[in-house]
């Protein structure tokens, strides 16, 4: 019995860890000089190249990108730094949205 | 050395480094030799409803009637010359007919061409909408496009590309077949000739192309055959950019008018500057940004002198005329 409720422990704690691998992951890349469509569509259009990339938001404001990804689906910073640098921008900061 | 010595040497180089910015001044900031030109009304305001606009790109006008790319809804949108809607079309997608991100336009023998950046090809529609053909696909070789910017059509049909992420103009035929390029494939440069990331062209009723050269924040103009003629913005036209008159802040569309004017839209300064075909400064008028972005993104001329301008930040259209 004892067995059986530590187990049941043990799987109440992974629950939220599986279930945040499970959701989608987002990510955001800040990158300057994007109030032209012309830069914010190229950082859109390589980024949205990606496998795995459901979605791509362009905040010119503040100069982030807002990278989604489908279920499952990871982005590595050093393909996000490539793709940024394919569209003739600088990958200022990389970060997973917790 | 006395001090007294020391301070003459400091202001003599004070003085002649003071006369030297004079001298530059003359030389690269021009004054204006037209008139201004006066804001008679706009239209638009953002959102996905006929007249509303969700990042409106680029503009044609012809005939009575202002075209006008709405990138992010993905349509064109057609207006009468006060601004009443009249009719849109295009979809979303990347089939026959459908858009991407349309940019920058242009109309020639009664079609519209679109510079769909998106989905690498040009979209020609006729006026009322229908699709006729695309041309070009995705890639780097003769005929293809990486992020086509704008296109100049000849009197002859022949096309002329801004090819942004291929740094090169390319000249096809009215097919879509090859006939030569300007610049080299996927390497930016700065020498005439030569570009970074180039924004749109226009062909002038001679036949000569000038170039929205962005990056370099100059135009550039050829022979109908690609002989390099001239270049203008800012000091020797080589990717020295600043806020003063004849200069760019990245020039992302261009047009020539009626007499044979060529207007750029100064996008990052927030102005359209009109210059004589060989270059001299004429004038500037815009507005200003309310931010987060920049307003004069694109520019077209009417037959009778006036100047629609599209207001990327403002999400409308605006209309100047000369000043009397």
């Amino acid at each position: 019995m004892k067995t059986i409720r530590q187990l049941m422990m043990a799987l109440a704690l992974l629950l939220p860890l599986v279930a945040a691998n499970a959701a989608s992951m987002t990510y955001t890349l800040q990158v300057d000089g994007l109030a032209c469509p012309f830069c914010a569509y190229g950082i859109e259009k390589k980024l949205s190249s990606i496998k795995g990339v459901a979605k791509v938001d362009v905040d010119i404001k503040h100069g982030l990108v807002v990278v989604t990804m489908t279920e499952g689906a990871e982005l590595s910073e050093q393909l996000a730094r490539d793709k940024v640098k394919d569209a003739g921008f600088t990958l200022r900061s990389f970060s997973r949205i917790p | 050395m006395t001090r007294n010595k020391v301070l003459k040497i400091i202001g003599a180089g004070a003085a002649s480094l003071l006369a030297l910015l004079f001298i530059a001044w003359l030389a690269w900031v021009p004054f204006a030799e037209g008139p201004g030109y006066v804001f008679v009304t706009a239209w638009g305001e953002r959102g996905s409803a006929p007249g509303q606009f969700n990042d409106p790109t680029g503009i044609a006008v012809h005939d009575g009637e202002v075209f006008v790319s709405d990138a992010r809804n993905a349509r064109i949108q057609v207006f009468d010359l006060g601004g009443r809607f009249k009719r849109a079309f295009g979809t979303k997608g990347d089939d026959p007919g459908q858009l991407g991100r349309p940019m920058n336009l242009a109309i020639a023998n009664n079609e519209l061409y679109v510079a769909d950046y998106w989905n690498n090809r040009i979209v020609v529609f006729g006026l009322d909408g229908t699709f006729r053909r695309a041309i070009g696909r995705e890639g780097k070789g003769p005929g293809e496009f990486n992020a086509p910017g704008g296109v100049g059509v000849a009197s002859n049909g022949d096309l002329y590309v801004a090819d942004f992420y291929n740094q090169r103009v390319q000249h096809l035929k009215p097919d879509g077949g090859f006939v030569s390029q300007w610049g080299q494939t996927g390497k930016i440069g700065i020498w005439a000739g030569e570009f970074n990331y180039p924004t749109d062209v226009a062909v002038a009723h001679d036949g000569s192309v000038y170039v929205a050269d962005g990056y370099n924040d100059r135009v550039q103009v050829f022979g109908w055959d690609g002989k390099f003629l001239r270049k203008w913005g800012g000091p020797f036209g080589m990717n020295i950019h600043g806020p003063f008159n004849g200069w760019f802040a990245t020039v992302t569309s261009i047009a020539v008018g009626p007499d044979g004017n060529v207007f750029a839209a100064d996008f990052y300064n927030d102005r359209v500057q009109k210059f004589r075909p060989d270059g001299t400064f004429l004038t500037a008028f815009g507005t200003p940004a309310a931010g987060p972005a920049h307003t004069a993104i694109a520019v077209d001329v009417a037959d009778d002198g006036t100047v629609y301008v599209v207001n990327y930040d403002a999400n409308r259209v605006e209309k100047w005329r000369p000043r009397e």
